[in-house]
């Protein structure tokens, strides 16, 4: 049981990653900011422009 | 090793060698999917346990002592020391692409033999070492892209041609790609509808959140994929309505205007209104459709129904012309090799990596799992009665232009078909025809429906499964599109900043807007001439692909074998120069058939002859037309050319500096980051 909740737990952290949901957490306590939409915005701006510099996979 | 690990290793070689003995030993009868499935399987875990460990032990020494860029460079963005399993989702997202699910099936009209064992052998051999070697080299340099490692360990020409190969890649890419999704969505109301819907959904999605749950991604792709499932739905009834019906019924070439249209604007817009949300909701559909399809092989474990060779292992198939070798080697790239997965194993996957031990799974293993995706998509194509499954991705130049006259070509070439058949079939799956839907995405949208609705439901919804198959498809093809033109506009202005400062700026408006053009235009107008192509665009435009992308490829081993030989000497070159070579040899030759292979429907050249030839004796119907195919078929054999030229520019430069290190004329310097003590704790992985 303890074996599947902790594979349920990495399967919600993969989710998370690949949704930036988990940079954007680290973003904020790295900066010692509380989660808002401004705070948001300026994070996913920085990460977006990054992340569609690089080419995707065919 | 244990007695009883050693027993389980034998057994599983055993059973590797006997699965892929049973499906290359089978002839005359029917085989079940599964051994496909063991073999690949058994296969790749030999190749893991045994290959990739005695690479990532004796040839990398991976330390787990050193820290690595995750680490040492930790700014909680980019670099970021993650757990490995996650990084292994992480990298397989971005590697897992159009090609290993569309190249399979199109190299399906060999035969499954020659594509499967290509795609494990291939994959095991090359494609994973490739993979692992590059995530390894620039993971012990900081987190460096091909280009840089190019640029350092062979020399500057080396870097700017690595550059120049990718734009050009991506140009014919986007092209080929935008094809398959044209030739899905043609004369079906259903199809369109469904894509044309994920648009508002994505736009949608962009402002849920940017304003209204900001952070919230995973519920805001939740509630997308509810949309689009309702959105496949509604496309049937659409499809059914006689007054909505036509006004989605498109033509091939109102499709493609749209897609470059849909292009031009996505990469000129700001991203987070249409590009990032649809690339979130197409990683998690992906990446859930590749784990549905794994069950459902394993549920319903379907028979294989072509033959393990055809006819057309001689050079005379009508899907795309070429013999087997080298064409079927082309033709699967990221199933077996795929010289794209080097950029992402030089991006960011580098830069997550938490110990240098999990570059292994995350390297090696990610490229395994995209290996049996390739493997599955095969399966996908082979179930499907062999008849069927040409009528459907044959062009109407070959067969002809009437159901008729194609039951009569196919059936006469041994794989039987009737109208009344195909008909049955459309209209099971709600689409108008099925003739001639070249591409690769219809027949492997029938292929997986068909799995699907073995596994439950059965017939009634074959046409739900089949279109939300062709929805998966296109969904994570237009992602690639858009990502695709924004990725090459940045590199155009990269280059052009050179020559004029504010061409440079990606904030300066008339640039973006120009560069956007010139990058629309470039793979927009290879889109065309596919669309207008008698023999149906993807005989030109996928081969021309596979060498490129293969081309990438080789000169990603290039610096593998660079860096290996500064590292050890001639002792382990061999490890990516086997793969080297064989790519090397394949792809030169595909690339010179192409060019200058006698037979019109093979060579560039030959075709434009013959076009011409009928121009002069005044045999064209359409005289324009015929100048424009004649001119596209030279521009075909100019960029075959060129990228051979390029490469062979790398691979000259690369002879040299080996020659220089094995003679003791080159300094054998490895660039590689200093040695840091790694400070991670077990508890922070």
């Amino acid at each position: 049981m303890s074996g599947l909740r902790r594979f349920g737990k990495l399967v919600l952290a993969l989710l998370r990653e690949l949704a930036d949901e988990n940079a954007y957490q680290r973003h904020l306590q790295q900066h010692g900011r509380q989660a808002s939409g401004e705070e948001w915005r300026r994070f996913s701006e920085e990460r977006l422009r990054a992340k569609y510099a690089r080419a995707k996979c065919c | 090793m244990k007695l009883l690990g050693r027993l389980f290793w034998a057994a599983v070689a055993c059973a590797a060698a006997f699965c892929l003995g049973g499906i290359a030993l089978n002839r005359g009868e029917h085989i079940n999917s599964i051994w496909l499935v063991l073999a690949a399987a058994c296969t790749y875990a030999i190749g893991y346990r045994f290959y990739g460990r005695f690479i990532a032990a004796r040839v990398m020494t991976l330390d787990d002592q050193r820290a690595t860029p995750a680490e040492r460079l930790r700014n909680g963005h980019d670099f970021e020391p993650t757990n490995k399993w996650i990084v292994f989702g992480h990298h397989f997202a971005a590697i897992a692409g159009p090609g290993p699910l569309v190249g399979p099936v199109l190299a399906a009209q060999f035969g499954y033999l020659p594509g499967t064992l290509w795609i494990i052998i291939g994959a095991v051999v090359g494609g994973a070492v490739q993979d692992f070697v590059i995530l390894f080299a620039s993971m012990r340099r900081d987190g460096k892209s091909l280009g840089q490692m190019a640029r350092e360990e062979i020399g500057k020409v080396g870097g700017f041609i690595a550059l120049v190969t990718v734009l050009l890649i991506m140009i014919i890419l986007l092209a080929v790609v935008g094809l398959v999704v044209v030739n899905a969505l043609k004369g079906s109301p259903w199809g369109t509808f469904t894509i044309a819907a994920t648009m508002p959904i994505a736009l949608f999605m962009g402002l849920y959140l940017r304003y209204w749950r900001p952070g919230k991604v995973l519920e805001c792709s939740a509630i997308g994929f509810v949309l689009v499932m309702a959105s496949i739905f509604t496309g049937q009834a659409v499809g059914q309505s006689p007054d909505l019906a036509p006004v989605f019924t498109l033509s091939a070439m109102a499709l493609a205007v749209g897609i470059i249209l849909y292009g031009f604007l996505a990469s000129s817009l700001p991203v987070w209104l249409l590009l990032a949300p649809r690339d979130y909701l197409s990683t998690f559909v992906k990446l859930g459709v590749v784990l549905m399809l794994g069950i459902g092989i394993l549920f319903v474990r379907p028979e294989l129904q072509l033959p393990a060779f055809t006819r057309f292992v001689d050079g005379s198939g009508p899907i795309f012309a070429g013999k087997v070798f080298p064409f079927c080697f082309i033709t699967i790239a990221c199933g077996a090799v795929s010289g794209f997965h080097s950029l992402i194993s030089s991006g960011t996957t580098p830069k997550m990596i938490a110990r240098e031990s999990h570059a292994w799974p995350v390297g090696y293993g990610s490229m395994l799992l995209e290996s049996f995706v390739a493997i599955m998509a095969m399966i996908a194509a082979c179930v499907l009665q062999p008849g069927v499954y040409f009528a459907v991705n044959s062009p109407a130049g070959v067969v002809g232009a009437t159901p008729a006259a194609a039951v009569a070509t196919i059936s006469a070439w041994g794989f039987p078909v009737t109208v009344t058949d195909m008909t049955s079939l459309a209209r099971d799956v709600g689409e108008t025809t099925l003739f001639s839907r070249t591409g690769g995405a219809p027949s492997l949208a029938l292929g997986m429906a068909h799995i699907f609705a073995r596994s439950g439901g059965g017939q009634a919804v074959i046409g739900f499964w089949y279109h939300f198959a062709i929805m998966f498809e296109a969904l994570f093809i237009l992602t690639i599109i858009d990502a695709g033109t924004r990725v090459g506009r940045f590199m155009l202005q990269d280059l052009l900043g050179h020559i004029s400062k504010p061409l440079g700026r990606t904030s300066w408006m008339p640039g973006v807007i120009a560069t956007s053009a010139l990058v629309v235009g470039g793979w927009g107008y290879f889109l065309i001439q596919g669309v207008r192509d008698p023999l149906g665009g993807i005989n030109s435009l996928w081969p021309l692909f596979g060498i490129s992308n293969q081309l990438l490829a080789s000169i990603a081993l290039c610096v593998a074998t660079t860096i290996l030989l500064k590292m050890h000497g001639a002792k382990f070159m061999w490890i990516t120069c086997v793969p080297l070579v064989w790519l090397v040899s394949a792809t030169f030759t595909a690339a010179w058939q192409k060019i200058f292979s006698p037979i019109p429907a093979l060579g560039f050249l030959a075709q434009a002859d013959g076009l011409e030839a009928a121009l002069r004796a005044g045999k064209a119907a359409n005289a324009a037309a015929a100048q424009t195919l004649i001119f596209n078929a030279r521009l075909d054999a100019v960029v075959c050319g060129v990228f051979m030229v390029l490469v062979a520019v790398v691979l000259i430069d690369s002879l040299r500096v080996w020659a220089g290190i094995l003679n003791g004329s080159r300094e054998a310097q490895v660039n590689e980051a200093p040695f840091v003590l790694t400070q991670l704790r077990a508890e922070e992985l």
